[in-house]
């Protein structure tokens, strides 16, 4: 059998990019996708609610985890049966994932933030954690590249927290309902922008990265392939290639590569280096540290934080002018000097003109109806996105004996959220209240509860870079700092999780560590 | 153009494609038609087999008292409501199904005590003291009071099956294909 130059195991974001790079780069690419290859026109049909076998609820108990999978998606979620995974008891973390060609770029909320160097340098600023062993100057060049891909639209603000980037500029004017918000905001200097998010029917990896990288003629993409771990030659102590299993019919095979570039999302790559022992490596791949598994983060969610009412839209008297739109409340907290009880940050998505939901409503019956059609278009609500802050004791284990359909040991996985979460959390309703009613609107309902760690898809770490072997496991271009033909391109490579969705940092970062495959080959040193 | 790409979109999906003409012997062996079908609903009336006859008569009372008849839509009755609901408890967690039909049969025991008549004959009038946990606002964390409970999940669960059925979407279709609960479905794959 042929050696690839390169070894990619994963086809999402980080995946997609790595083989965009690579493949257009000159590089021999093999792709693993444990899942399969869809074919869009074939794989959907339109449907209407009531024709589903369970009228839109769902099968119960299908996906006790992942709260965004409707009926009519179902079957786009990895299975947790499949798929299993187990949590300390009482603590759970809801892990959503979806495997096939694209990966959760077929589904992606599409939001593009530039990280700042609040995150990348968040240890100068605030005395906590680790820095990135990047800046933001490093990472802006890919960024400006990746944003006019994937056709980011929003607008430059010139703030030091969210980096301005080449985007689409969103002329759009603003709902009235939505100035009022943004006119509280102003009042006490805290910033708004529009919503920044890459356009186009879909802006995933299956049609903006791999076709391209398919063209080059350097790509081979073999999808339904389970990869069990990365092998290594015990002579050179370099990576060999990986041993995968067939997802349909489980038969085992071998592949062997010069490279790997894991990228098969934050769990599953850190998952795969765990299973990964050999007798120099016996707690998993590069994990010389033992730090590989730890530092945990995500961004916590409290969904619909405030939910308010428009009282001039009531009556179907909202319309287009009045309500409508959306927009984004960077984080302003602790930003020049030390404000509130807990360090970092938190952010706000808003949007105005949706009908807000029955369960708000201490009514039923008639009274109901005639409230909803009352209602009908003057929602208003805020969604809090927040920092977790990396503590070691978040972390994945391998499981001692739970193990997958194909016999792949499983995750443990163990995250919490401590006091500064809380308070963020508190603060941040708190402050949503006091806006909306500035702004005029009547309060539905508040709350400062905190959806489950992982829900918000957002799970990054495990694997993290640094400048010190001893404390990370990669150096500053994702390469692995025990096993120098390893690159871990996608989310696991964070060091913080900032409040910014991460997929465009991901991004950027896959093709920055790509380029520098490209250049390490050119010059013999890998 | 616009408007051409859109007709296009829709009538990539099969279930817009626009109905076969008929076609000859020659032709008809070339094609691979698309057959058009109807879900059960459609055609046949839902058997009930988990609450007992006492609790589906009180699920059908308080199914008409929560999502009554609209000018312009449907009880959750007349949707259908009640008997699918009763198919996805019998699927559902035993906490849940234990929510239900202890909820159903604390409704019973009230009208009984208060007004010596199950709950399936009580008026909308006659019920206000006994849905008075509806009127309570809204909290973040499910109620402690089990009843509570189950009220609020039952009037969601009621909404849902009465806003996602076929008589509702009958209703709806004239306003948009959104409003009739339209999506694309994502097949099974092996």
């Amino acid at each position: 059998m042929k050696t690839y130059d390169v070894l990619i195991i994963g086809s999402g974001a980080a995946g997609g990019m790595a083989a965009w790079v690579l493949a257009r780069g000159g590089a021999d690419c093999l792709l693993l996708e444990a899942g399969p290859l869809f074919d869009y026109e074939k794989q959907r049909v339109m449907k209407a609610v009531y024709e589903l076998p369970y009228r839109g609820f769902n099968r119960p108990g299908r996906f006790p985890h992942i709260t965004q999978a409707s009926e009519f998606d179902a079957n786009l979620w990895a299975d947790e049966k499949q798929n299993p995974y187990s949590y300390p008891p009482g603590d759970p973390f809801y892990w959503v994932r979806i495997r096939a060609v694209g990966g959760k770029t077929l589904r992606w909320g599409r939001a593009s933030w530039r990280l700042s160097d609040y995150e990348f340098k968040g240890k100068d600023h605030d005395g906590y954690g680790e820095n990135w062993p990047i800046s933001l100057a490093d990472l802006a060049p890919y960024y400006d590249r990746v944003e006019p891909m994937f056709r980011v639209s929003g607008r430059n603000e010139g703030l030091p927290q969210l980096p301005d980037g080449k985007l689409i500029v969103d002329e759009s004017r603003d709902s009235l309902s939505v100035q009022r918000f943004i006119a509280a905001c102003k009042k006490r200097n805290i910033p708004t922008t529009k919503p920044r998010r890459a356009t186009g029917t879909l802006a995933s990896s299956y049609n903006l990265l791999l076709p391209e990288a398919l063209e080059s003629g350097n790509l081979t993409i073999t999808p339904n392939a389970v990869v069990r771990e990365i092998t290594l030659d015990p002579k050179t102590g370099l990576a060999n290639g990986a041993a995968f299993v067939d997802r349909r019919s489980k038969r085992e095979y071998q592949v062997s590569a010069k490279i790997v570039v894991l990228a098969a999302s934050t769990l599953e790559s850190t998952r795969i280096l765990l299973n990964s022992k050999s007798p120099r490596f016996p707690t998993g791949l590069a994990n010389s540290s033992g730090v590989l598994g730890h530092f945990l983060v995500d961004q916590f969610y409290v969904k619909n934080t405030v939910v308010a009412v428009v009282p001039e839209a009531r009556g179907g008297r909202g319309g287009r002018t009045l309500m409508g739109g959306g927009g984004y409340v960077p984080r302003f907290r602790n930003l020049d000097r030390k404000e509130k009880d807990y360090i970092r940050g938190w952010a706000w998505d808003f949007g105005s003109g949706f009908t807000p939901p029955a369960k708000y409503l201490p009514l039923y019956g008639e009274e109901l109806q005639k409230q909803l059609a009352d209602l009908a278009g003057t929602g208003f609500a805020l969604t809090t996105m927040g920092e977790a802050l990396a503590r070691k004791e978040n972390h994945v284990r391998i499981h001692p004996t739970l193990k997958d359909e194909w016999g792949i040991p499983c995750l443990h996985i163990t995250q919490k959220y401590g006091d500064n979460e809380f308070r963020m959390a508190q603060d941040a309703m708190e402050t949503a209240v006091e806006l909306c009613r500035e702004a005029g609107f009547e309060i539905l309902a508040q709350h400062a509860q905190m959806v489950p760690p992982g829900e918000s898809i957002h799970e990054l770490g495990t694997c993290r870079m640094g400048h010190n072997p001893k404390t990370s496991v990669l150096n500053a271009w994702n390469q692995a700092h025990d096993v120098k033909n390893l690159f871990v391109v996608d989310g696991s490579c964070f060091v913080s999780a900032g409040v910014q969705n991460p997929t465009l940092t991901i991004l950027a970062l896959s093709m920055r560590a790509s380029e520098y495959i490209l250049d390490q080959k050119k010059k013999g040193l890998l | 153009m616009r408007r051409r790409r859109v007709l296009q979109a829709i009538t990539a999906f099969p279930a817009f494609r626009a109905p076969a003409q008929y076609l000859s012997p020659g032709q008809a062996a070339e094609e691979t038609p698309k057959l058009r079908e109807t879900a059960p609903d459609g055609v046949a009336q839902p058997k009930t087999r988990f609450l007992r006859p006492d609790q589906l008569a009180a699920f059908r009372n308080l199914a008409e008292i929560l999502v009554p008849k609209g000018p312009d839509r449907p009880s959750a009755v007349e949707a259908g409501a009640v008997e699918f609901l009763d198919f996805l408890l019998s699927q559902s967690s035993p906490e849940r199904q234990a929510l239900f039909k202890n909820g159903l049969d604390v409704l019973n025991n009230q009208s009984q005590k208060r007004f010596g008549k199950p709950f399936a004959q009580l008026t909308s009038a006659e019920a206000k003291p006994l849905l008075e946990p509806l009127t309570r606002p809204w909290t973040y964390h499910p109620p402690q009071d089990p009843q509570e409970r189950f009220l609020r999940e039952a009037k969601e669960d009621l909404l849902l099956a009465t806003a996602n059925s076929k008589p509702f979407a009958d209703a709806m279709s004239k306003r948009s294909r959104a409003a009739a609960g339209l999506g694309a479905y994502w097949l099974p794959f092996d």
